[in-house]
């Protein structure tokens, strides 16, 4: 699949990807359920559990676009499909939060 | 081969049909999920306190351990996909076979969180958290079994005397089998840990 890569190099992005997946797996649940902030802080550490959660989730999701769904590798015109549904939904995330009146 | 290959590829983009099909299909599927995604937010911004101690009933242990079967069996549709593409047939079929007992497992752990709900009487009118739970994490696991449909499928005709060979298709399964994995990917932390 790959251009000009082996079967084995293929393997070995793959095992690369399931690692970094599996360690930010462990990295979410220990940020969420073990990383405690001050009392004081009240809703910004709601914002900060938020945050580290979706971050972590979007680079996981852009690891198994980009090496499992062979977007590193395939014809450049099926960005497209990820770029058209990822801005209209960003688009909305941003009206109903930022937009949308007071959260958390 | 030139008319042969104007008809198995989109002429402009040169991407084969079936692909193509699978990421408009994709694509719809993502604004699918927004729409809940979307009614997520505007809930819980609105009910803060409901969602978070919904949260908190939730046992996020067994969807940590859902997450991992879920990312095997990406890893593992990746080598089938590979195995296929060069011809090695027994490894597509030991790769195939785990990522369709991955799926089993998947599908075990969310009937067991299920039931234990049930049993705790909660049900999707209990709250909006659980409105919204059952309903995301209901139309993810109908995609689950969907994604095991093609796979059994594709498993068993290859253990037959002809055997599968089109690997462009396994390919273009495994393009929605990780978008599966890619929608739990965003309700594990979404559902379970962020409150």
């Amino acid at each position: 699949m790959g251009a000009g890569m082996s079967v084995a190099e293929m393997q070995k992005s793959y095992i690369k990807i399931f690692s970094a997946l599996m360690i930010f797996t462990f990295l979410t649940v220990v940020a969420a359920k073990f990383l405690h902030f001050p009392e004081s802080w009240g809703g910004v550490s709601t914002i900060l559990h938020v945050s580290i959660g979706l971050i972590i989730a979007i680079a996981k999701a852009w690891m198994v676009v980009y090496i499992f769904m062979h977007i590193k590798f395939d014809n450049p015109y099926i960005r497209v499909f990820i770029y058209i549904p990822l801005f209209l939904f960003s688009v909305l995330v941003f009206a109903l939060t930022v937009l949308g009146g007071p959260t958390l | 081969m030139s008319s042969a290959l104007s008809l198995a590829h989109e002429p402009v983009t040169g991407i084969r049909h079936g692909k193509l099909g699978m990421w408009i299909f994709l694509a719809s599927e993502v604004m699918f999920f927004s729409g809940f995604f979307t009614a997520f937010i505007i809930l819980r911004n609105t009910n803060l306190p409901v969602f978070a101690h919904g949260a908190s009933e939730l046992n996020w242990p067994l969807a940590a351990l859902n997450t991992v079967n879920l990312i095997v069996s990406s890893l593992t549709m990746a080598m089938a996909i590979l195995s296929l593409e060069h011809g090695n047939k027994s490894k597509f079929q030991l790769y195939m076979g785990i990522t369709f007992l991955c799926a089993c497992g998947f599908l075990v752990i969310k009937y067991i969180e299920y039931t234990a709900k049930f049993s705790h009487g909660i049900y999707p009118g209990t709250s909006s958290f659980f409105g919204m739970y059952f309903t995301m994490t209901g139309f993810h696991a109908i995609h689950v079994i969907g994604g095991m449909i093609p796979i059994g499928w594709m498993l068993a005709k290859s253990f037959t005397k002809r055997g599968y060979q089109d690997w462009e298709r396994v390919e273009i399964l495994g393009l929605y089998w990780h978008f599966v994995d890619l929608v739990w990917i965003f309700l594990f932390p979404v559902l379970y840990l962020i409150f």
